[in-house]
Protein backbone atom coordinates (compact mmCIF):
# COMPACT_ATOMS: atom_id res chain seq x y z
CA UNK A 1 0.00 0.00 0.00
CA UNK A 2 3.02 2.21 0.86
CA UNK A 3 4.79 1.68 -2.74
CA UNK A 4 1.11 2.33 -4.51
CA UNK A 5 0.84 6.02 -2.32
CA UNK A 6 4.49 6.77 -3.25
CA UNK A 7 3.44 5.78 -7.17
CA UNK A 8 0.49 7.44 -7.06
CA UNK A 9 1.77 10.96 -5.81
CA UNK A 10 4.79 11.01 -8.31
CA UNK A 11 2.39 10.05 -11.27
CA UNK A 12 -0.02 12.85 -10.27
CA UNK A 13 2.55 15.39 -10.66
CA UNK A 14 3.71 14.06 -14.03
CA UNK A 15 0.02 14.01 -14.97
CA UNK A 16 -0.33 17.93 -13.84
CA UNK A 17 2.90 18.76 -15.36
CA UNK A 18 1.40 17.42 -18.95
CA UNK A 19 -1.68 19.90 -18.11
CA UNK A 20 1.05 22.71 -17.50
CA UNK A 21 2.85 22.13 -20.56
CA UNK A 22 -0.17 22.33 -22.94
CA UNK A 23 -1.62 25.36 -20.87
CA UNK A 24 2.06 27.12 -21.42
CA UNK A 25 2.27 29.15 -24.79
CA UNK A 26 5.83 27.50 -25.78
CA UNK A 27 7.18 24.04 -25.10
CA UNK A 28 8.59 23.06 -22.27
CA UNK A 29 9.29 19.17 -22.10
CA UNK A 30 6.68 17.79 -19.78
CA UNK A 31 8.82 15.94 -17.66
CA UNK A 32 11.32 19.22 -16.84
CA UNK A 33 8.34 20.56 -15.54
CA UNK A 34 7.71 18.06 -13.27
CA UNK A 35 10.81 17.70 -11.57
CA UNK A 36 10.27 21.91 -11.15
CA UNK A 37 6.86 21.31 -9.75
CA UNK A 38 8.24 18.40 -7.21
CA UNK A 39 11.18 20.44 -5.91
CA UNK A 40 8.57 23.54 -5.11
CA UNK A 41 6.10 20.58 -3.15
CA UNK A 42 9.21 19.36 -1.49
CA UNK A 43 10.48 22.93 -0.73
CA UNK A 44 7.10 24.29 0.62
CA UNK A 45 6.74 21.10 2.86
CA UNK A 46 3.55 19.96 1.38
CA UNK A 47 5.08 16.70 0.16
CA UNK A 48 7.84 15.15 2.64
CA UNK A 49 10.48 13.15 1.44
CA UNK A 50 9.34 10.32 3.24
CA UNK A 51 6.27 10.32 1.43
CA UNK A 52 8.44 9.45 -2.18
CA UNK A 53 11.55 8.07 -0.86
CA UNK A 54 11.02 4.76 -1.88
CA UNK A 55 9.86 4.98 -5.42
CA UNK A 56 12.64 8.10 -5.95
CA UNK A 57 15.43 6.03 -5.02
CA UNK A 58 13.74 2.70 -6.89
CA UNK A 59 14.10 5.25 -10.16
CA UNK A 60 17.11 7.04 -9.74
CA UNK A 61 19.25 3.83 -8.76
CA UNK A 62 17.76 2.30 -11.82
CA UNK A 63 17.67 4.90 -14.63
CA UNK A 64 19.51 3.21 -17.16
CA UNK A 65 17.51 0.38 -17.60
CA UNK A 66 14.96 3.10 -18.64
CA UNK A 67 17.24 4.59 -21.03
CA UNK A 68 17.18 0.88 -23.02
CA UNK A 69 14.74 0.98 -25.45
CA UNK A 70 15.25 4.87 -26.66
CA UNK A 71 19.01 3.27 -27.39
CA UNK A 72 17.80 -0.15 -28.82
CA UNK A 73 16.15 2.53 -31.50
CA UNK A 74 20.37 3.52 -32.64
CA UNK A 75 20.01 0.11 -35.21
CA UNK A 76 17.88 2.57 -37.55
CA UNK A 77 20.23 5.21 -37.59
CA UNK A 78 23.54 3.01 -38.09
CA UNK A 79 24.20 2.97 -41.92
CA UNK A 80 23.31 7.57 -41.17
CA UNK A 81 26.19 7.40 -38.47
CA UNK A 82 29.09 4.55 -39.34
CA UNK A 83 31.57 7.21 -40.91
CA UNK A 84 30.92 9.67 -38.41
CA UNK A 85 31.71 7.59 -35.31
CA UNK A 86 35.32 9.30 -34.74
CA UNK A 87 34.01 13.27 -35.55
CA UNK A 88 31.01 12.10 -32.63
CA UNK A 89 33.86 10.90 -30.11
CA UNK A 90 36.09 13.87 -30.51
CA UNK A 91 32.97 16.27 -30.37
CA UNK A 92 32.24 14.25 -27.08
CA UNK A 93 35.77 14.53 -25.43
CA UNK A 94 36.06 18.46 -27.03
CA UNK A 95 32.81 19.53 -25.71
CA UNK A 96 33.35 17.67 -22.24
CA UNK A 97 36.42 19.75 -21.30
CA UNK A 98 35.57 22.91 -22.62
CA UNK A 99 33.01 22.87 -20.46
CA UNK A 100 34.64 21.49 -17.86
CA UNK A 101 37.11 24.63 -17.59
CA UNK A 102 34.56 27.27 -19.22
CA UNK A 103 32.59 26.22 -15.74
CA UNK A 104 35.37 25.90 -13.60
CA UNK A 105 36.79 29.30 -13.80
CA UNK A 106 33.26 30.97 -14.14
CA UNK A 107 32.33 29.40 -10.67
CA UNK A 108 36.33 30.33 -8.49
CA UNK A 109 35.66 33.90 -10.45
CA UNK A 110 32.46 34.66 -9.26
CA UNK A 111 33.45 33.17 -5.80
CA UNK A 112 36.06 35.64 -5.39
CA UNK A 113 34.36 38.47 -6.39
CA UNK A 114 31.58 37.61 -4.01
CA UNK A 115 34.73 37.14 -1.35
CA UNK A 116 35.66 40.79 -2.21
CA UNK A 117 32.52 42.15 -2.05
CA UNK A 118 31.51 40.80 1.63
CA UNK A 119 35.03 41.89 2.54
CA UNK A 120 34.35 45.69 1.35
CA UNK A 121 30.94 45.67 3.64
CA UNK A 122 33.06 44.30 6.41
CA UNK A 123 35.36 47.06 6.04
CA UNK B 1 5.07 -16.56 -32.80
CA UNK B 2 4.22 -12.73 -33.73
CA UNK B 3 1.32 -12.85 -31.80
CA UNK B 4 4.27 -13.69 -28.72
CA UNK B 5 6.72 -11.07 -30.16
CA UNK B 6 4.23 -8.43 -30.60
CA UNK B 7 3.13 -8.75 -27.23
CA UNK B 8 4.40 -5.91 -24.41
CA UNK B 9 5.76 -8.69 -22.18
CA UNK B 10 8.52 -9.74 -24.83
CA UNK B 11 10.27 -6.51 -24.90
CA UNK B 12 9.66 -5.76 -21.52
CA UNK B 13 11.29 -9.58 -20.31
CA UNK B 14 14.26 -9.72 -23.08
CA UNK B 15 15.01 -5.94 -21.47
CA UNK B 16 14.88 -7.06 -17.44
CA UNK B 17 16.74 -10.23 -18.69
CA UNK B 18 19.57 -8.53 -20.15
CA UNK B 19 19.78 -5.84 -18.10
CA UNK B 20 19.89 -7.47 -14.52
CA UNK B 21 22.64 -9.86 -16.52
CA UNK B 22 24.95 -7.65 -17.17
CA UNK B 23 24.68 -5.51 -13.90
CA UNK B 24 25.32 -8.90 -12.45
CA UNK B 25 28.38 -8.71 -14.71
CA UNK B 26 29.62 -5.34 -13.84
CA UNK B 27 29.26 -6.04 -10.12
CA UNK B 28 31.16 -9.41 -10.83
CA UNK B 29 34.50 -8.34 -11.95
CA UNK B 30 33.78 -4.43 -10.09
CA UNK B 31 34.90 -3.05 -13.42
CA UNK B 32 33.56 0.81 -14.72
CA UNK B 33 34.80 -0.56 -18.02
CA UNK B 34 31.73 -2.74 -18.04
CA UNK B 35 28.34 -0.03 -19.37
CA UNK B 36 25.46 -2.38 -18.13
CA UNK B 37 23.46 -0.02 -20.33
CA UNK B 38 25.56 -0.45 -23.49
CA UNK B 39 25.94 -4.54 -22.78
CA UNK B 40 22.05 -4.36 -22.96
CA UNK B 41 21.33 -2.18 -25.96
CA UNK B 42 23.95 -4.71 -27.94
CA UNK B 43 22.66 -8.28 -26.80
CA UNK B 44 18.91 -7.11 -27.63
CA UNK B 45 20.57 -5.28 -30.88
CA UNK B 46 21.66 -9.38 -31.66
CA UNK B 47 18.70 -10.99 -30.59
CA UNK B 48 16.80 -8.99 -32.80
CA UNK B 49 19.14 -9.27 -35.55
CA UNK B 50 19.58 -12.97 -35.16
CA UNK B 51 16.17 -13.98 -35.06
CA UNK B 52 14.67 -11.52 -37.39
CA UNK B 53 12.05 -9.68 -35.15
CA UNK B 54 11.34 -6.28 -36.35
CA UNK B 55 12.36 -3.70 -33.84
CA UNK B 56 7.87 -2.56 -33.84
CA UNK B 57 8.00 -5.65 -31.79
CA UNK B 58 10.67 -5.43 -29.38
CA UNK B 59 8.86 -1.43 -28.97
CA UNK B 60 5.49 -2.59 -27.69
CA UNK B 61 7.78 -3.44 -24.28
CA UNK B 62 9.69 -0.75 -25.03
CA UNK B 63 7.22 2.09 -24.94
CA UNK B 64 6.59 0.90 -21.58
CA UNK B 65 9.30 1.18 -20.20
CA UNK B 66 10.40 4.72 -21.65
CA UNK B 67 6.74 5.38 -19.89
CA UNK B 68 8.67 4.96 -16.54
CA UNK B 69 11.43 8.25 -17.73
CA UNK B 70 8.81 10.73 -16.81
CA UNK B 71 8.65 9.83 -13.19
CA UNK B 72 12.21 9.10 -13.17
CA UNK B 73 13.15 13.13 -14.00
CA UNK B 74 10.38 14.19 -11.52
CA UNK B 75 12.44 11.87 -9.27
CA UNK B 76 15.42 14.44 -9.82
CA UNK B 77 13.63 16.71 -7.62
CA UNK B 78 13.45 14.62 -4.48
CA UNK B 79 17.83 14.05 -4.75
CA UNK B 80 18.38 17.67 -5.62
CA UNK B 81 16.19 18.18 -2.13
CA UNK B 82 18.60 16.14 -0.42
CA UNK B 83 20.77 18.90 -1.08
CA UNK B 84 19.06 22.18 -0.38
CA UNK B 85 21.41 23.17 2.16
CA UNK B 86 23.95 23.38 -0.17
CA UNK B 87 22.02 24.68 -3.06
CA UNK B 88 21.24 27.39 -0.87
CA UNK B 89 24.57 28.04 0.49
CA UNK B 90 26.10 28.24 -2.85
CA UNK B 91 23.20 29.45 -4.61
CA UNK B 92 24.93 32.36 -7.06
CA UNK B 93 27.89 30.08 -7.93
CA UNK B 94 25.71 27.75 -9.02
CA UNK B 95 23.42 28.96 -10.89
CA UNK B 96 26.26 31.85 -12.73
CA UNK B 97 28.45 28.45 -13.34
CA UNK B 98 25.47 26.49 -14.49
CA UNK B 99 24.86 28.97 -17.03
CA UNK B 100 28.21 28.89 -18.30
CA UNK B 101 28.53 25.65 -18.58
CA UNK B 102 25.46 25.03 -20.46
CA UNK B 103 26.00 28.01 -23.00
CA UNK B 104 29.85 26.65 -23.15
CA UNK B 105 28.44 23.00 -24.34
CA UNK B 106 26.25 24.29 -26.22
CA UNK B 107 28.06 26.37 -27.97
CA UNK B 108 30.75 23.94 -28.26
CA UNK B 109 29.17 21.65 -29.69
CA UNK B 110 27.71 23.77 -32.28
CA UNK B 111 30.87 24.94 -33.46
CA UNK B 112 32.12 21.69 -33.84
CA UNK B 113 28.78 20.48 -35.94
CA UNK B 114 29.32 23.60 -38.14
CA UNK B 115 33.30 22.70 -38.38
CA UNK B 116 32.39 19.21 -39.82
CA UNK B 117 29.46 20.37 -41.78
CA UNK B 118 27.25 17.95 -39.84
CA UNK B 119 23.49 17.87 -40.98
CA UNK B 120 20.69 19.87 -38.91
CA UNK B 121 19.01 16.68 -37.23
CA UNK B 122 22.17 15.29 -35.86
CA UNK B 123 23.35 18.90 -34.61
CA UNK B 124 19.59 18.96 -33.01
CA UNK B 125 20.56 15.50 -31.82
CA UNK B 126 24.35 16.18 -29.79
CA UNK B 127 23.48 20.01 -28.38
CA UNK B 128 21.85 18.31 -25.25
CA UNK B 129 24.66 15.59 -24.94
CA UNK B 130 25.59 16.75 -21.57
CA UNK B 131 22.84 17.36 -19.41
CA UNK B 132 21.27 14.17 -18.01
CA UNK B 133 19.96 11.79 -19.66
CA UNK B 134 15.90 12.52 -19.81
CA UNK B 135 16.29 16.21 -20.40
CA UNK B 136 18.36 15.22 -23.13
CA UNK B 137 16.07 13.15 -24.78
CA UNK B 138 13.43 15.26 -24.76
CA UNK B 139 15.44 18.68 -25.11
CA UNK B 140 16.36 16.16 -28.21
CA UNK B 141 13.18 15.67 -29.38
CA UNK B 142 11.68 19.32 -29.04
CA UNK B 143 14.93 20.47 -31.70
CA UNK B 144 14.29 17.97 -33.83
CA UNK B 145 16.84 15.19 -33.11
CA UNK B 146 16.93 11.69 -32.84
CA UNK B 147 16.78 11.06 -29.12
CA UNK B 148 18.44 7.27 -29.90
CA UNK B 149 21.92 9.31 -31.08
CA UNK B 150 21.51 11.54 -28.34
CA UNK B 151 21.02 8.86 -25.55
CA UNK B 152 24.40 7.16 -27.22
CA UNK B 153 26.27 10.68 -26.94
CA UNK B 154 25.15 11.62 -23.36
CA UNK B 155 26.35 7.84 -22.35
CA UNK B 156 29.63 8.62 -24.06
CA UNK B 157 30.05 11.92 -22.66
CA UNK B 158 29.13 10.21 -19.36
CA UNK B 159 31.41 7.69 -19.60
CA UNK B 160 34.20 9.77 -20.55
CA UNK B 161 33.60 12.89 -17.90
CA UNK B 162 34.06 9.25 -15.25
CA UNK B 163 37.60 8.84 -16.34
CA UNK B 164 38.20 12.52 -16.58
CA UNK B 165 37.05 13.95 -13.96
CA UNK B 166 39.52 13.36 -11.32
CA UNK B 167 42.56 13.90 -14.05
CA UNK B 168 40.95 17.54 -15.29
CA UNK B 169 40.65 18.43 -11.94
CA UNK B 170 44.03 18.43 -10.63
CA UNK B 171 45.44 19.34 -14.50
CA UNK B 172 43.40 22.12 -14.68
CA UNK B 173 44.31 23.22 -10.57
CA UNK B 174 40.58 23.57 -9.30
CA UNK B 175 41.09 24.44 -5.62
CA UNK B 176 37.79 25.21 -4.80
CA UNK B 177 35.89 22.09 -4.34
CA UNK B 178 32.64 23.81 -5.11
CA UNK B 179 33.98 24.49 -8.58
CA UNK B 180 35.22 21.10 -8.99
CA UNK B 181 31.72 19.52 -8.12
CA UNK B 182 29.73 22.14 -10.23
CA UNK B 183 32.41 21.58 -13.60
CA UNK B 184 31.91 17.60 -13.04
CA UNK B 185 28.03 18.44 -13.34
CA UNK B 186 27.71 20.23 -16.13
CA UNK B 187 30.06 18.49 -18.15
CA UNK B 188 29.43 14.76 -17.46
CA UNK B 189 26.46 14.76 -15.59
CA UNK B 190 25.57 11.28 -13.72
CA UNK B 191 28.42 9.66 -14.10
CA UNK B 192 30.60 12.60 -13.32
CA UNK B 193 28.70 12.33 -9.99
CA UNK B 194 29.15 8.95 -9.08
CA UNK B 195 32.88 9.94 -9.22
CA UNK B 196 32.74 13.61 -7.89
CA UNK B 197 30.98 11.51 -4.50
CA UNK B 198 34.40 9.81 -4.46
CA UNK B 199 35.99 12.78 -4.66
CA UNK B 200 34.49 14.47 -2.01
CA UNK B 201 31.18 15.27 -0.05
CA UNK B 202 30.74 18.84 -1.29
CA UNK B 203 32.17 18.10 -4.76
CA UNK B 204 29.61 15.15 -5.02
CA UNK B 205 26.58 17.44 -3.93
CA UNK B 206 27.65 20.43 -6.01
CA UNK B 207 27.83 18.10 -9.11
CA UNK B 208 24.62 16.18 -8.23
CA UNK B 209 22.77 19.76 -7.85
CA UNK B 210 24.02 21.13 -11.30
CA UNK B 211 23.17 18.22 -13.19
CA UNK B 212 19.60 19.18 -12.40
CA UNK B 213 20.40 22.86 -12.56
CA UNK B 214 22.26 22.29 -16.14
CA UNK B 215 19.08 20.25 -16.84
CA UNK B 216 16.81 23.27 -16.56
CA UNK B 217 19.06 26.01 -17.77
CA UNK B 218 19.48 23.79 -21.21
CA UNK B 219 15.72 23.16 -21.56
CA UNK B 220 15.78 26.92 -21.68
CA UNK B 221 18.27 28.09 -23.99
CA UNK B 222 17.46 25.37 -26.10
CA UNK B 223 13.33 26.77 -26.38
CA UNK B 224 15.22 30.29 -27.01
CA UNK B 225 17.19 28.93 -29.78
CA UNK B 226 13.45 27.60 -31.44
CA UNK B 227 11.33 30.53 -30.83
Amino acid sequence: MKLFKQILILFSICLLSEFISKLLPFSFPSNVISMIVLLLLLISKVIRTESIRDISEFLLQNMAFFFIPATVAIIDEYDYLKDKILILLFISLFSLIITFIVTAFTVTLTTKLMNRKKRHLND
Amino acid sequence: MTEILSNPIFGITISLFFYTASTALKNRFKSHLINPLFITVILIVLTLKIFDIPLEAYEAGGNVITMFLAPATAALAYSIFQQIKILKTYAIPIIVGCTAGSLASMGSIYACCRFFRLDEVLTASLLPKSVTMPIAIEISRQLGGIPSITVVMVAMTGIMGGFMSHFMVRFFRVADPVAAGIAIGSSSHGVGTARALEIGEIEGATSGIAMGVCGLVTTVIAILLTI
